[in-house]
């Protein structure tokens, strides 16, 4: 029961959270901002609205969002939010929830070939490149937990008798580790080094871009997929950097969103202060990330 | 055993038919498939009989007084069977819409005939139980498989393609009888029940040297250069039997050896993990390059050729480290995966037959648009891609997973075993998004968007064998990924007789089957009830249909749209140090500048570099030895003489 | 918690990928300066407080003075009066460079094993460190074109050296003297190239190191 309730609220919440994004980037320019509900008016405004297709689409245009944000979703049920048990749970089951997000790219990007458009070509080519670097890096970042507590599961990582955290006895290696995964977090998110969500240059983007031609319930359910993912990356880092659980469930869960509140403010930030990386630059950006994350597997080598 | 020897006449009759009856072309075509598909299901019903019983079925006879022919039925033939007798039955069936020229008749007849004995030479090699018989079933398959690439014989292309394969099976077969012969000199014997007594050295040698010549045949990276010139100039259902079954049997050749040697040594399965990772990774980026279809395909075929050596290579790593669950779910996912990419492969290849026989355009950036005017062929091609790409609810997923599970086993281990499996999870999972970036490739650029030519206009769907065959195929590729549970089950079944797995029962599998059918299946029925909440959503609104947007640009034509050279360059690019590109493109230098040209050629390195190491020196040393040959018969006879009498002195 | 000393050690590693994937000649000196800082670091923490005389203490101010101010400065200064171009224009790319240095560092751990030397403490980390540090000054001495690279490299390897040092030895001031003169040399060092660039700058307008095989008869 608890588990369903978890789950339910982070579905409920997720898009909450972009909002604060917004808000931090307007803070820093001096400016009032949106909202903090504005994603939900945006969904709600999307659902109403009927679709226009382009004549080049075929089914798999349609089916681009459905599969996105149906992978976006399962990748939720096997997170355990503030401590609770997930819904499921093996051994194993991160590979299945980093493919599941593969599947939902493969579709997002094969919809956008299917426009015929060359931007959102363009798009797709970079967010196959992108990707498949980030995804090599969220694998190193799986070995090394793998080596910290000979788990390979979302819930098992984060319980147990030795659960990953930053409090823990490898707190260094992790401080490595919480650097790169939030570094996949902006490329994997489309957020600014990689990608900048609010340009309004088509040449420049690469997750907008695909994007271009849905529109209505199609578009709101990539939006949701879009929150949801980005929501499961955020609770990841959370779950390493929040502080010891508490007894108390509701304060354990205030405390959980709290910290994911920080991060989502720390991208806000993030994107105030920094401009996009040139293009051709990225893949060094996503093998930084990769690297530290290695750096850290080798040095257990030794410390372990 | 009576069962399969019943089942290999049916399909040689298969075969032998389509000759008798070749002026009557229809009838030959239906003998022949109703004879194989008889054959292969009755094949299927002898390996599930042989299944149920503990011991190896054996047979054996003698043959030429002094060869005896013997052949055994273990569990490790059991795995490699099904795939042969899955797959041969659809294929001859997608052959008969696709063999239709009816002025082609004889040829196709012969076709038939090769077709049913290259199938019969498979099932014998996973049945050998001796050198002798291997050896023999071994040229069958290399000769019959030689015949059908040579479809289209008067092909200057088709011509070149076939010798080199020739060259490559023929060099291949001779390592691994030099292997063979290696292990007979020192055991005295040609069994292989006997290999194992040999001495440690010519295991040694005969391992590496057989690895080289199955590995030929299975097409590992620097081994592979036949398989990209083959496949395309072959006819579709010969490429999709050749990559989706023939090639696994130097995946077999390889584990059979390995377990007769019963030398576990670290050496061995590194080799054999390194070689995998290798041509895994390079496979998967040579086919993203590639603009032909066929070709791009068999560079896939390299890929995965790599993906199963990267299980087998975990598998050897555990049974010489001692961790018993990672060589099972290593050899395991290694199995499983020979039946998917057979089913999934041969798939991709029909969808690449169908485009050639109806387009006729082998140029991935010529095509476009096909969705809408061959939706069969559309449908089950992204069906493949998916499954191909080893995302999840398809089988591909499967084997990768058990791979995967296998690899992390392999973290707890030390030193080199390490940081082999730390680098083994790394390129799955390059791999994973590098092929998933290919097939988007493949997909996007020939199903999707507008049609690049005129031709691409006129498409339709094949005809409906060819249909059929690629439904089944899909159909079998989201089957095992939503009831895999069966399937691994029938993997982890194939380690049975063999001596260091034994112990290893199905327990170590624990849940893992049915936790991968649980997830794939509320993963379906979360898309269903998705797409049932999107119809909700949509009852009532306005839909309407207009042009792409096109950023403010509204003269888009279909010339615009992004090639698969395009898409591919920034990712091919990356890995330049191990791929060679040559771009050759006029600057634009005027204000008004005239026609310009663009065009980019990517070599493969292992082609220059067999080119360089080996071609050109032995070209060198050929041209030094001319002044033997100068055509005076007489001379010729001396030679001969000469060469007799040296012979007689020495030997 | 994780001891400090490996903090320590793990931040000098880094210096040095970082160092190999910079694209700018400000970040690569930056990043210098803090390796250097952290280098000089190294044997407070190895040495048992207790131990430290005034004069050691000393030394280590004065090692942090020139390590982490003094050498960067003049790197800083050097860049701003002959106005070098900001890029780092690499002979191999960054990409590759990255992945360098992720193997150097794992050849580095497998040389430390290998040795297995009994070194005071279980200090192996230091030792990996040390050989990467040293490794990764030739690596970027090698594979960059611009002189000014070359004195970081070379600042790069002479922090390896010194960490092999502090590795190897024990920690008697003796020691500290021979460190001192390497120090001082590589301080002589950097003034010199200071000069050459200067003058290679006047010369060619330009610091390619290529331009070095103009002056070969």
């Amino acid at each position: 029961m608890e588990s369903v309730v978890s789950f339910g609220l982070a579905l409920l919440l997720a898009p909450l959270f972009p909002g604060v994004i917004l808000k931090t980037k307007a803070l820093f320019a001096g400016k009032q901002g949106p909202p903090l509900l504005i994603k939900y008016f945006t969904l709600i405004k999307l659902l109403r609205k009927g679709s226009v297709y382009s004549a080049s689409t075929t089914f798999v245009f349609r089916l681009g969002p459905l599969i996105s944000c149906a992978a976006a979703i399962m990748a939720l049920l096997f997170f355990p939010f503030a401590g609770t048990a997930p819904l499921i749970a093996f051994h194993g089951d991160v590979i299945m929830v980093f493919y599941l997000l593969g599947l939902g790219r493969f579709f997002t990007i094969v919809a956008a070939l299917d426009t015929a458009s060359p931007f959102e070509g363009m798009g797709a080519a970079r967010e196959a490149f992108f990707s498949t670097l980030a995804e090599a890096a969220i694998f190193v970042v799986l070995i090394l937990f793998f080596r910290m507590n000979g788990a390979l599961s979302l819930a098992a990582y984060f319980s147990g008798s030795q659960p990953i955290s930053i409090i823990g006895s490898q707190g260094a290696l992790l401080l490595l580790v919480i650097v790169a995964l939030f570094m996949i977090l902006l490329t994997e998110n489309s957020r600014v080094p990689v990608d900048d969500p609010a340009t309004h240059l088509e040449l420049t983007m690469i997750h907008e871009v695909m994007i271009l031609d849905h529109s209505g319930p199609d578009l709101a359910l990539i939006e949701l997929g879009a929150f949801y993912k980005l929501f499961f990356y955020a609770s990841f880092i959370a779950c390493l950097i929040k502080p010891p659980p508490l007894a108390d469930p509701v304060a354990n869960t205030l405390l959980f969103y709290g910290v994911i509140m920080l991060l989502y403010m720390v991208v806000g930030v993030v994107e105030s202060i920094m401009a996009r990386l040139k293009m051709d630059l990225v893949p060094k950006y996503i093998l930084t990330a990769f690297a530290l994350v290695f750096f850290a597997v080798i040095l257990t080598l030794e410390i372990v | 055993m009576d069962i399969l020897f019943a089942a290999l006449l049916l399909v040689l009759a298969g075969g032998l038919a389509p000759l008798a009856l070749h002026r009557w072309l229809s009838a030959a075509k239906v003998a022949h498939v109703s004879l194989v598909a008889a054959g292969c299901l009755t094949g299927l019903y002898g390996v599930y009989a042989a299944w149920g019983q503990s011991t190896p079925v054996l047979f054996s006879c003698p043959w030429l007084h002094s060869l005896t022919w013997s052949l055994s039925l273990d569990s490790l033939a059991t795995a490699f069977l099904p795939p042969i007798f899955l797959l041969a039955p659809v294929i001859a069936l997608y052959s008969y819409d696709y063999l239709d020229a009816v002025e082609h008749a004889w040829r196709t007849a012969v076709n038939h005939f090769f077709f049913s004995l290259l199938v019969a030479a498979m099932v014998l090699v996973t049945l050998a139980d001796n050198m002798a018989a291997f050896a023999l079933a071994w040229e069958l398959m290399s000769l019959s498989s030689y015949a059908l690439v040579l479809y289209d014989y008067e092909r200057e292309e088709t011509q070149r393609a076939a010798h080199l394969y020739l060259l490559f099976t023929q060099t291949g077969a001779l390592l691994v009888f030099a292997a063979f012969g290696l292990l007979a000199q020192s055991t005295g014997s040609l069994a292989f029940a006997q290999i194992q007594l040999a001495p440690q050295a010519a295991k040694t040698a005969a391992f590496f040297l057989a690895l080289i010549g199955f590995g030929s045949k299975a097409g590992v990276f620097p081994l592979h250069i036949w398989l990209p010139h083959a496949h395309p100039a072959a006819p579709s259902h010969v490429s999709a039997l050749m990559s989706g079954v023939m090639i696994k049997m130097g995946v077999y050749g390889i584990l059979r050896l390995y377990f007769l040697l019963n030398d576990f040594n670290p050496l061995f399965a590194r080799t054999v993990l390194v070689l995998g990772m290798v041509s895994g990774v390079l496979g998967v980026v040579y086919a993203l390059s590639k603009r032909e279809i066929k070709r791009l395909l068999a560079y896939s075929s390299i890929e995965n050729i790599g993906v199963i050596f990267i299980g087998c290579g975990l598998g050897m790593v555990g049974l010489s480290s001692g961790n018993r669950i990672m060589a099972a779910f290593g050899f395991a996912g290694g199995l499983l995966h020979v039946l998917n990419h057979a089913l999934f492969k041969s798939l991709l290849f029909m969808g690449a037959g169908a485009i050639l026989h109806t387009v006729g355009a082998r140029k991935m950036d010529q095509l476009g648009g096909l969705m809408k005017t061959m939706p069969v062929t559309g449908r089950t091609f992204l069906a493949g891609s998916v499954a191909i790409s080893g995302l999840p609810p398809f089988n591909g997923f499967v084997s990768e997973f058990l791979i995967y599970y296998a690899a992390f086993q392999g973290l707890g281990l030390q030193g080199p075993d390490f940081l082999l499996s730390m680098a083994a999870i790394i390129a799955l999972a390059l791999i994973g998004g590098l092929a998933a970036g290919c097939f988007t490739k493949v997909v996007g650029i020939v199903f999707l968007g507008e049609p690049r030519r005129e031709h691409a206009h006129a498409a339709t769907d094949p005809g409906p064998t060819m249909g059929a065959a690629m439904t089944l195929l899909a159909v079998a590729c989201l089957g095992i990924g939503l009831w895999p549970e069966p399937f691994i089950r029938f993997a982890f079944a194939g380690l049975r007789d063999l001596a260091p797995l034994a112990a290893v029962s199905a327990d170590v599998l624990g849940a893992v089957p049915h936790n991968l059918a649980v997830i794939a299946r509320v993963f379906v029925g979360l898309l269903l009830a998705l797409t049932a909440l999107r119809r909700l959503l949509y009852r009532g609104k306005p839909v309407s249909q207009n042009t792409t947007w096109g950023c403010g640009f509204t003269q888009a034509t279909s010339r615009i749209q992004y090639t698969g050279a395009s898409y591919s360059l920034s990712i091919v690019d990356f890995h330049r140090p191990f791929i060679k590109t040559t771009t050759k493109f006029a600057a634009l230098v005027r204000i008004f500048p005239g026609a310009t040209q663009y065009s980019r050629k990517v070599e493969d390195l292992a082609e220059i570099g067999l080119h360089r190491l080996l071609v050109r020196p032995v070209l060198k040393i050929a041209d030094k030895l001319r002044w033997i040959q100068h055509g005076h018969i007489q001379l010729y006879i001396g030679y001969i003489v000469f060469t007799i009498a040296a012979l007689l002195l020495v030997v | 918690m994780i001891n400090s000393i490996d903090l320590i050690l793990v931040l000098i590693l880094l210096a040095v990928l970082l160092s190999l994937g910079s694209s700018r000649m400000m970040a690569l000196i930056k990043i210098m300066a803090l390796q250097g800082a952290m280098v000089s670091l190294v044997p407070i923490f190895i040495e048992p407080q207790a131990r430290l005389s005034n004069g050691g203490i000393l030394f280590f101010q004065l090692m942090l003075l020139i390590k982490a101010v003094l050498i960067p400065g003049l790197l800083y200064m050097a860049l701003n009066r002959i106005a070098i171009k900001r890029e780092v224009e690499p002979l191999i790319g960054y990409h590759a460079s990255l992945l360098v240095g992720l193997g150097l560092v794992m050849l580095s751990a497998y040389i430390t094993r290998r040795m297995g030397l009994s070194l005071p403490g279980d200090y192996a980390l230091l030792l990996i460190t040390a050989i990467t540090t040293t490794g990764g000054g030739l690596f970027l001495m090698m594979s960059r074109t611009k002189a000014i690279t070359q004195v970081i490299g070379y600042l790069m390897l002479e922090n390896g050296i010194y960490l092999v040092g502090t590795a190897l030895t024990k920690h008697t001031h003796n020691i500290y003297l021979v460190e001192f003169g390497v120090l001082l040399d590589l301080l002589a060092g950097v003034m010199i190239m200071g000069i050459i660039l200067h003058n290679i700058n006047r010369a060619f307008d330009d610091v390619d190191t290529a331009y070095l095989e103009q002056l070969k008869d």
